[in-house]
């Protein structure tokens, strides 16, 4: 079934909830709706459902206006709140059929049979004499899943069907929503989760403010720029084949300390990230492109020194990363393999350890992850001499918060 | 499991019909003697409109609690706790003592009454937890019972008369009354069975109802009216009997279950089974009368604490 949603206007006691909202679904989609607490997520699906009038616009599928009661026989609308009942499962699935039922209601056989059949469907089948209020909470959002089955909508209205769940439940909902709506029908979701709205729409709307900020694909709306927009936090967002990630950003430097990393091959990816959460500036280089440091390193944010993909460290880099060095409070080394390509990280990390402010971090010796021979002994032997060694990152962190912490500006 | 459903409904209308014939077989004029022309007028006269007062009343006041605990999805809804019981009294108290107290008076004016309250305790309680409906019943119900003992009092009447209001009592009963609580009865019970499917629904929260193509508002309307005409007129016609609104309907929700298909009929059925016994128990165990609401509040207590060890 096709929706259309025409400039759609709603006032809930005299504040504009909704203003000029336009969307499109076709038949086979998911449109999920994003958007902070407060930006009409609700009001626009109670509006869909005809339980609110748009002040103006309309609200067409397949081109009809319908009014409230006609609107329940092909739509289906889950509102966020998990009921509470002792009723039994199996009551409370045939409630979908409602408004199919003739005006003295009472549920006949097939109605039975479509109960069950929709309880097969959530891979409940034999709950039917269940109390519902005993269940789990995937249990429940799943019988209230099979309640709106059992309703043969052509067009789901979900609020938020997710929260509350566990990562298992989540995915199992949201894979049988689509289940469903690839068997044809179509379905609206109001969700707070970016990434599982992501991985399992087609479409995506994001609210703001009661408008329509931006709708399309997923990978095209979900941009760091609009996720900003939105809900006025900073992310970095990732894209892995149609699926895309986002992902808290750095923070900022708070407290101005900024630390950078030598690292590569991804020894340094835990450092960074937890430098970053901990408020830190945080650098790091020389990496080469394309090498998994760089790659978290170039997503979260940081400021990096790059050389070509599998080319030895360049003299240009290496002056960089010199400059970079002096101009840090604090230099991390990380627990690095060595070889004659990135040689130059060490001598610039001696540079460091001369300046006092280098922290090794020092998990297996050197002599494991040395492919450069004497010289890179030699090098990290005086390093290890001038500089403060770790076994870990949790004690980098603690270090740098003690040296913080007592002013003493360098170690 | 068709055949148990059936077994239960038929063991309960058995024990129903059982109860009709011991409650109008004793009483203070002794065992029944059906030859005795005297005893035959003691029967029909005395006896056998009282006990069908107490099965209309039962049967009114069991369905009542019933659809309030869904309406307001509170376990301990019912037409005493929430003041609609207390409000039919304040209705009838007041026409009575202006003088123009005929039954049907009364009647009228404790539906009108019943009616505004129930409003009332409704947009009360509707925007706070679970037990903020309970709180404003019980703060409009004490100023009732106030009200309608002060009314008494001033308009010169017994303390036995207040009494009445306050306790209830069928010792009043005539026939007319029967009849008179008949028609409210009849409506109400059979708008309560055919929308027994939407009370299923209203138990999920009004947007689930919603969601399901019902018109809520209207339903809520109805759902109050109807709640308060059961209440009102059987107040009007024995006074306040607390707590059979609590009673019966959870005896029968451990037996039948939540949906009210079943929990609904069963009620009526039991309500119209109890309210006999228990005025049965009140007339006959002492020399006088006990008032019937003492009794049912000393049987109410125990379920209160069942609901609190149970969860609200």
């Amino acid at each position: 079934m096709k929706l259309e949603v025409r400039g759609v206007r709603v006032e809930l006691k005299s504040r504009e909830v909704l203003r000029n909202v336009t969307l499109r679904l076709e038949e086979g989609e998911i449109l999920s709706i994003l958007g902070p607490n407060g930006s009409g997520k609700t009001t626009l699906l109670r509006t869909i459902f005809g339980i609110l009038k748009p002040l103006d616009g309309t609200v067409l599928f397949d081109g009809k206006k319908l009014e409230f009661d006609e609107i329940a026989k092909i739509a289906a609308y889950l509102p966020q709140e998990v009921p509470q009942t002792k009723l039994r499962v199996i009551d409370v699935v045939l409630l979908g059929r409602t408004p199919h039922l003739s005006r003295i209601k009472r549920a006949g056989e097939i109605d039975y049979g479509i109960a069950l059949e929709a309880l097969r469907e959530v891979g409940l089948r034999g709950f039917e004499e269940r109390i519902f209020d005993e269940l789990s909470g995937g249990e429940k959002q799943k019988v209230m899943l099979a309640r709106l089955f059992a309703q043969k909508p052509k067009l789901m209205l979900l609020d938020e069907p997710t929260a509350h769940l566990d990562l298992s439940a989540q995915i199992e909902i949201m894979r049988l929503i689509r289940r469903q709506v690839d068997s044809g029908c179509s379905a609206i979701i109001a969700m707070h989760d970016i990434n599982l709205a992501a991985a399992f729409s087609d479409k995506i709307l994001m609210l703001k403010n009661g408008e329509v900020h931006l709708v399309g694909k997923p990978e095209d709306v979900i941009t760091p720029e609009s996720v900003r927009e939105v809900y006025g936090v900073d992310v970095s967002v990732r894209k892995i084949g149609k699926y895309v990630i986002v992902i808290p950003a750095a923070r900022g430097s708070g407290n101005g300390i900024h630390v950078h990393v030598i690292c590569g091959g991804g020894s340094g990816a835990e450092i960074i990230q937890m430098l970053l959460e901990a408020g830190y500036k945080v650098s790091a280089g020389v990496l080469n492109a394309l090498d998994s440091d760089w790659e978290i390193a170039t997503e979260l944010g940081c400021e990096v020194i790059s050389e070509a993909p599998f080319c030895d460290i360049s003299d240009e880099s290496h002056e960089r990363n010199i400059k970079m060095v002096e101009n840090a409070d604090f230099v991390v080394l990380a627990n690095l393999s060595i070889g004659r390509g990135n040689l130059k990280n060490l001598i610039a990390a001696k540079v460091a350890a001369e300046l006092g402010k280098l922290i090794v971090i020092e998990k297996d010796r050197l002599d494991r992850r040395n492919f450069a021979g004497k010289v890179a002994e030699i090098i990290y032997s005086e390093i290890s001499s001038k500089s403060l060694v770790v076994r870990n990152e949790v004690e980098v962190l603690k270090s740098i918060q003690n040296f913080v912490k007592h002013r003493s500006g360098n170690p | 499991m068709q055949f148990v459903k059936f077994a239960k409904i038929l063991v309960l209308f058995l024990i129903c019909k059982t109860t009709l014939i011991i409650s109008i077989s004793f009483g203070p004029a002794g065992f029944i003697d059906i030859k005795d022309p005297l005893m035959q007028a003691v029967v029909f006269e005395y006896r056998l409109p009282r006990v069908l007062l107490a099965m209309l009343v039962g049967a009114s006041l069991a369905a009542a609690g019933c659809a309030m605990q869904a309406f307001f999805r509170n376990p301990l809804a019912d037409p005493y706790v929430l003041g609609v019981s207390s409000a039919a009294s304040v209705g009838a108290a007041v026409v009575i003592s202006l003088g123009i107290g005929s039954t049907w008076n009364i009647m009228l004016s404790a539906f009108l009454a019943s009616l505004v309250t129930s409003f009332s305790v409704y947009r009360l309680g509707r925007r706070g937890e679970n037990y903020a409906v309970l709180l404003a019943g019980i703060a409009v119900s004490s100023l009732l019972s106030g009200i309608t003992a002060i009314i008494i009092y001033f308009s010169q009447q017994s303390a036995h008369e207040i009494l009445f209001w306050i306790m209830g009592s069928f010792s009043r009963a005539i026939w007319q009354k029967v009849l008179l609580l008949t028609i409210p009865f009849f409506i109400g019970v059979t708008y309560l069975l055919l929308n027994s499917w939407n009370l299923n629904a209203i138990l999920l929260g009004e947007e689930h109802a919603r969601s399901l193509g019902i018109n809520v508002e209207r339903f809520r309307k109805e759902l109050i009216a109807v709640t308060s005409l059961l209440t009102s007129a059987s107040v009007a016609v024995c006074g306040i009997i607390g707590f059979v609104g609590i009673i019966v309907p959870h005896t029968m929700r451990l037996i039948f279950g939540e949906a009210h298909q079943r929990l609904l009929p069963s009620a009526i059925l039991f309500g119209a089974t109890l309210m006999p016994l228990v005025d049965l128990v009140s007339r006959t165990c002492t020399t006088g009368e006990i008032p019937v609401g003492a009794v049912t509040a000393i049987l109410g207590s125990p379920f209160f604490l069942y609901i609190l060890r149970r969860g609200l």
